[in-house]
């Protein structure tokens, strides 16, 4: 017993009348940290919508998901006049009385009276409130049986079992006191622990206790008693892996898609560029059987590729002219260009950028540094970009879904500590702007500087992510060893054997090709978002490692393989397809993509402020931020923005938004842009009109420079109708042209 | 499911199950719904709801509280008013002489006068006030980034959002700014699609219209409609496709686009030529006179949330043209400015929209807020006029189940500091949530997907009847 804080007399008489009363097995007091804390998170009590709030409700105010046992201790035992608890008469103590809605309380019944929760509570402040010490047992570890379970309806209900272990070697059935969430809204939880599928599917469910979070991975394959896996042809180790796992589903993948989506497809996903006439009538024409592996092949080498994958990079590493200035911008977007087009391996690439220093003009990767000031915004850009993780909760906290600790935050930040600026020259046109550079820059690193870990208050260790040991030992009053810290991180992320740089840096190829990572989202990597196919995802990792890290390789074999090849088109069992890629998801073309196809369609070009006439959207190099405000947007900049372009002021995949938004239907419609890329004289249109060719040839011309194919026969009927009702040609056409630029076929990708 | 466990499945509604459900393209049309059926539980004990609507009235530039509704008339004479003070409506309670219709009127504002906080730049101080949270440090060009939090009508759209025809969302007629964009006036990581409908058109032109809601002039509505059954056509021949969920959601805007541009109910909304003239210019014929009658039409419409903002400019300089920013620089003087421009201005409008709600029987459920990013200085500055004050300033709550004449806070005898009843902008915040019926503490995911209350702070609750 401990007495610690209540008048021993007092606590003497009362523990003994409370023995006397209470049966047996109830005898042992809970432990304040191991039972009392958990049935504040299983209540939900300390949710931050409730008393987790940062500033409580209805006067109490407790850590967020209980992370400071300590402090809430303290609240809960000794502010308010200790009124929240009542050991002489417990069943008064409003921790009873309030949850259990004997006397009115905001949140509602928690939990009714003489429940296990209640029973907790009680008898903790029964037995005098006992504090832990430093000898209690704390929980290490913790258990879900199944960890993961593929179950075949009807069954659609697994009872998981949640063990504790504690520190000093017992275990114990924590279920009763486990929180469990499901990442899926067709699956539900009871309380103890048994989780039940409406329908089919794949879901994660968390278990939580106390500090200890673990996934539970949850097959629900649909009853389908006749179903018939249709073998599709595998073409290499992405279709076993996405096959076994559809075959286990009782799903068939897709039928593969026809010549005239694939070529889309490939252009859209390789050059961001819709095929031209003449390049879709010879890849349809041609009767090579291998044309589609050829046609990868070609666009993978092409300029337009490198353009395309250019612009991926250059917004995740902020490639802006703010604080880059415009000629930053150019040396750094042609670094990235350089290194794409010779296809240098990703973790070269990404080490060259770490280790950089020196000038901001002459050694380009340096702006990586140039764009991100301080050792934080380094450190959680590095985290996130290179390594999947998304690290910002742990600065101020321990991250509440995943492992991260705040000391592992500032360890980590720490080796960016020393990144410093010798500013040649800033001659910035506002002089009020911080974030404005213009101007060289030298990135170097200094002698001495270290983070301290707030909470602390002490210097922070040096600790890669993931990686147990503090790794440089120096003596953090004098220099860095040599090679210094940096390097030393480039050589660490650039490990071959480094998973997370590698595993995440494949899923994120996977994505910018199939919509969707393996994990999703691809920069959130941690054990409670597990990937959707583990097996895929490792073979991935392991083609990417063991080809030395090339990207157009790896693009290469997921583009030849049959799951990247499968229509949009559901069948009986793929229509629920999530994260299974058993067909292709459709989505809309990005901001770039939708104003290119939309000029070459027209074959005119947009205006883009800065850049000569007739650049692509996608050939931008920056974004021009701050540069508005000396003049004005160019209409194409405007289309963009409103279409998703990032601002690049995030080093995040999350800043470009691919959603679809009334105001861009209103620019779709009738906006500024589209209005006068149709009025345009001599632009496809008026080089059409003048040539002698029939209404039909013109429309079949247009239908091929949008859509890749010809009209169907009820397409012509309808359009050449149109034209003939309407008084005016080229204004008939303009609608046709409108017609075609806002279907389906022409916004989404398939 | 139990309420916690309802929770967790609402706060586990993420992209995949959205896209399973609707589709990228149906995003903006079933996310809130979504959100709605899950929070249910969450906002079972929300306030009672009074406010149907929001008229958020900016004053950009920052007001000087001292001189206008906190005046400190026994203040020593290097921080006194130079303005004279009248009596009001309420009895006992004096404002500035410039103000005379204001005064009238008074018994129908309630006053909120220990706003603080400390930002002391326009921008983040802009920022603060548009959303409630303070930036993380004091940035003369706070850069808008989707790290920052979404203006009040875009977490409104989000948590509660229209069902009407309207938007939830309506801001005009300019996109503030001082040296670069001020953050908080858009939806920020909510995501484009609770971004405001914005009119970048002024109201006061006589060729006003919204120019969202204008055909270029050679499409007629019947030339749009045959495009429409054109477009149709096509679509349905790839028959998969445009029955995916992704062609549906784009088809779903495609019909609530073309149904606004024909929609007589959306054209009137925005037709503010369709008012009385003698009502017009009893507003003003100036463009945030024309402005806050343009809100009136609009919250009557049923757009929820309208924030008009005062000027584009911090200004202070001028008296024709500009915000509340009056430092005296340059030779301006902050004594004659105010009286030539901005209060008149307020005086022509604020008291105009208020008694014109009250007439129509709306005003209850609606809740006008009048404020800029700070108040200026207590002592007067070497140019006669005054700087930058965070510390302590006066918010005008009217409407929306809100008391009347009741003033909630004391500041020191110089304005300069709370003396009683301090409130944050994060309470602010929660003060309008709680009006119109939104618990304050519903959580929100950044694009990190962390939970953030949409309100960090609570309610005023003493100034609601």
């Amino acid at each position: 017993m401990h007495h610690t804080n209540f008048p021993g007399l007092a606590a003497l008489v009362l523990t003994s009348a409370c023995i006397a009363n209470l049966s047996r097995a109830d005898d042992a007091s809970p432990s304040f940290r191991n039972d009392v804390m958990a049935v504040l998170s299983k209540s939900g009590c300390n949710q931050g919508t409730c008393h987790g709030n940062a500033n409580g409700k209805g006067g109490l105010k407790l850590s967020l998901r209980g992370q400071n046992p300590e402090s809430d201790y303290i609240t809960l035992s000794r502010e308010s006049a200790a009124r929240r608890v009542t050991p002489l008469s417990p069943a008064d103590s409003l921790l009873l009385q309030k949850p259990s809605m004997q006397i009115p309380h905001e949140g509602g019944r928690r939990f009714p009276p003489g429940s296990s929760e209640y029973k907790i509570l009680q008898n903790w402040i029964a037995n005098g409130l006992p504090k832990d010490d430093d000898t209690s047992a704390i929980v290490v570890s913790l258990k879900v049986t199944p960890s993961q379970k593929t179950l075949h309806f009807p069954e659609n209900s697994v009872s998981l079992l949640a063990t504790a272990t504690f520190s000093d070697g017992s275990t114990r059935d924590v279920t009763s006191l486990t929180v469990f969430g499901s990442s899926a809204t067709f699956v539900s939880i009871t309380d103890t622990g048994v989780a039940t599928a409406d329908q089919p599917g794949l879901t994660t469910i968390v278990a939580r206790y106390l500090n200890q979070q673990v996934p539970v991975r949850l097959e629900f394959v649909p009853e389908r008693p006749d179903f018939e896996f249709k073998t599709p042809k595998a073409t290499n180790f992405i279709d076993e892996a996405v096959f076994a796992q559809l075959k286990r589903l009782k799903t068939n993948p897709a039928d593969v898609c026809d010549d005239s989506t694939f070529l889309r497809r490939v252009y859209l996903d390789l050059t961001g560029l819709l095929p031209t006439i003449e390049q879709a009538k010879a890849f349809i024409e041609s009767p090579e059987p291998n044309k589609r592996s050829k046609l990868i092949d070609t666009l993978l080498a092409s300029e337009e590729f490198n353009d395309f994958q250019t612009l991926r990079w250059a917004d995740l590493l902020r490639v802006e002219e703010k604080t880059l200035d415009a000629t930053g911008v150019e040396v750094y977007h042609n670094w990235i260009r350089t290194s794409v087009a010779e296809d240098k391996p990703l973790n070269t690439f990404v080490a060259e950028l770490i280790a950089a220093r020196g000038s901001t003009y002459k050694v380009p990767p340096t702006n990586f540094f140039r764009a991100l000031r301080t050792p934080e915004e380094r450190s959680e850009a590095a985290a996130q970009v290179f390594l999947g993780i998304r690290l910002q909760c742990a600065k101020c906290h321990n991250h509440p879904f995943d492992r991260w600790t705040q000391d592992d935050y500032y360890a980590w930040s720490n080796f960016f500590a020393r990144v410093d600026y010798e500013i040649v020259e800033n001659k910035r046109r506002d002089k009020s702007d911080k974030h404005e550079f213009s101007g060289e820059q030298i990135v170097k690193i200094s002698e001495k500087g270290d983070v301290k870990n707030p909470t602390t208050n002490e210097i922070a260790g040096l600790r890669f992510l993931g990686s147990g040991n503090v790794n440089a030992p120096e003596d953090k009053t004098g220099g860095d060893p040599s090679p210094d810290r940096l390097e030393q991180l480039a050589t660490w992320i650039s490990d071959p054997e480094n998973d997370r740089f590698s595993t995440t840096q494949a899923n994120r190829i996977w994505a910018q090709l199939m919509g969707q990572g393996i994990v999703d989202p691809i920069d959130d990597f941690r054990s409670t978002n597990p990937p959707s196919n583990p097996e895929l995802l490792n073979a991935l990792r392991d083609e990417f490692v063991s080809h030395n890290f090339s990207t157009r390789h790896l693009i290469r074999v997921i583009m030849n393989s049959t799951t990247y090849q499968l229509s949009s088109t559901p069948n009986t069992t793929n229509a629920h397809n999530n994260g299974t890629f058993a067909r292709t998801e459709l989505r809309r073309l990005t901001a770039e993509q939708t104003l290119d196809a939309i000029a070459q369609l027209l074959n005119v070009s947009a205006e883009f402020g800065g850049h000569k006439s007739g650049t692509k959207a996608v050939q931008l190099k920056g974004v021009r931020n701050g540069g508005f405000r000396y003049s004005k947007p160019e209409i194409g900049d405007q289309f963009l923005t409103l279409f998703g372009k990032p601002d690049r002021l995030q080093t995040c995949e999350c800043e470009r938004t691919n959603e679809t938004t009334l105001a861009q239907t209103f620019e779709m419609v009738s906006g500024e842009l589209i209005s006068q890329l149709l009025a345009t004289s001599g632009n496809r249109i008026d080089q059409c009109l003048a040539t002698d060719q029939s209404d039909t040839d013109t429309i079949n011309q247009l239908f091929w420079a949008a859509l890749s194919r010809s009209p169907n026969a009820q397409e012509i009927d309808a359009l050449v109708k149109h034209v003939n009702q309407q008084e005016d040609k080229r204004d008939a056409f303009e609608d046709i042209v409108w017609t075609l630029l806002n279907s389906n076929e022409f916004l989404l990708r398939r | 499911m139990i309420f916690s466990q309802k929770l967790a499945a609402a706060a586990a509604i993420n992209r995949r199950d959205m896209l399973r459900i609707g589709g990228p393209g149906m995003l903006g049309l079933t996310l809130p719904k979504l959100l709605q059926a899950e929070d249910a539980p969450v906002v079972a004990h929300a306030p009672k709801r009074k406010a149907k609507s929001v008229i958020f009235l900016f004053q950009w530039g920052g007001p000087s509280h001292v001189d206008t509704f906190d005046m400190k008339l026994n203040a020593p004479e290097e921080y006194r008013t130079k303005y004279a003070p009248i009596s009001t409506s309420v009895p006992g309670m004096h404002i500035c002489e410039h103000l005379p219709e204001t005064a009238k009127v008074m018994h129908k504002i309630a006053q909120i006068r220990t706003v603080h906080h400390t930002m002391n730049n326009h921008n983040s101080a802009g920022y603060t006030a548009l959303t409630g949270v303070q930036p993380a440090i004091d940035d003369q060009r706070l850069r808008d980034s989707l790290d920052l939090f979404p203006a009040f009508g875009s977490v409104v759209d989000k948590v509660a959002p229209n069902t009407n025809q309207l938007p939830t969302f309506v801001s005009f007629p300019h996109t503030i700014s001082d040296g670069s964009t001020t953050p908080g006036q858009r939806a920020s990581f909510l995501g484009k699609i609770h971004d405001p409908l914005f009119i970048p058109n002024d109201p006061n032109d006589a060729n006003f219209e919204l120019s969202q809601l204008s055909l270029p002039s050679d499409v007629s509505l019947g030339r749009l409609g045959n495009r429409r059954e054109l477009q149709k056509i096509i679509n349905s021949q790839a028959r998969q496709l445009d029955q995916s969920a992704a062609a549906q959601g784009l088809n779903a805007y495609y019909e609530k686009a073309i149904s606004m541009l024909n929609s007589k109910q959306v054209r009137d909304a925005f037709d503010i030529s369709k008012e009385p003239t003698e009502l017009r210019d009893a507003y003003g014929r100036t463009t945030y006179g024309q402005g806050c009658l343009l809100a009136r039409r609009l919250v009557e419409s049923g757009v929820k949330f309208v924030t008009v903002y005062f000027s584009r400019s911090i200004g202070g300089r001028s008296k024709t043209e500009g915000g509340w920013d009056t430092h005296g620089f340059d030779d301006t003087r902050m004594y004659e400015i105010l009286p030539e421009f901005h209060l008149p201005i307020t005086d022509h409008t604020l008291p105009v929209l208020l008694n014109d709600l009250d007439t129509r029987g709306m005003l209850d459920e609606t809740l006008v807020m009048w404020f800029g990013e700070f108040g200026r200085t207590p002592k007067i500055n070497k140019s006669i006029s005054r700087d930058h004050w965070p510390k302590c300033y006066t918010a005008l709550l009217a409407g929306g189940g809100t008391i009347g004449g009741s003033v909630y806070g004391e500041s020191d005898k110089y304005g300069a500091f709370p003396d009683r009843d301090p409130v944050t902008t994060g309470d602010l915040a929660a003060t309008m949530y709680h009006a119109m019926g939104i618990d304050h503490s519903i959580e929100v995911k950044d694009n990190f997907n962390r939970p953030l209350p949409i309100a960090n702070g609570r309610p005023v609750t003493d100034i609601f009847a």
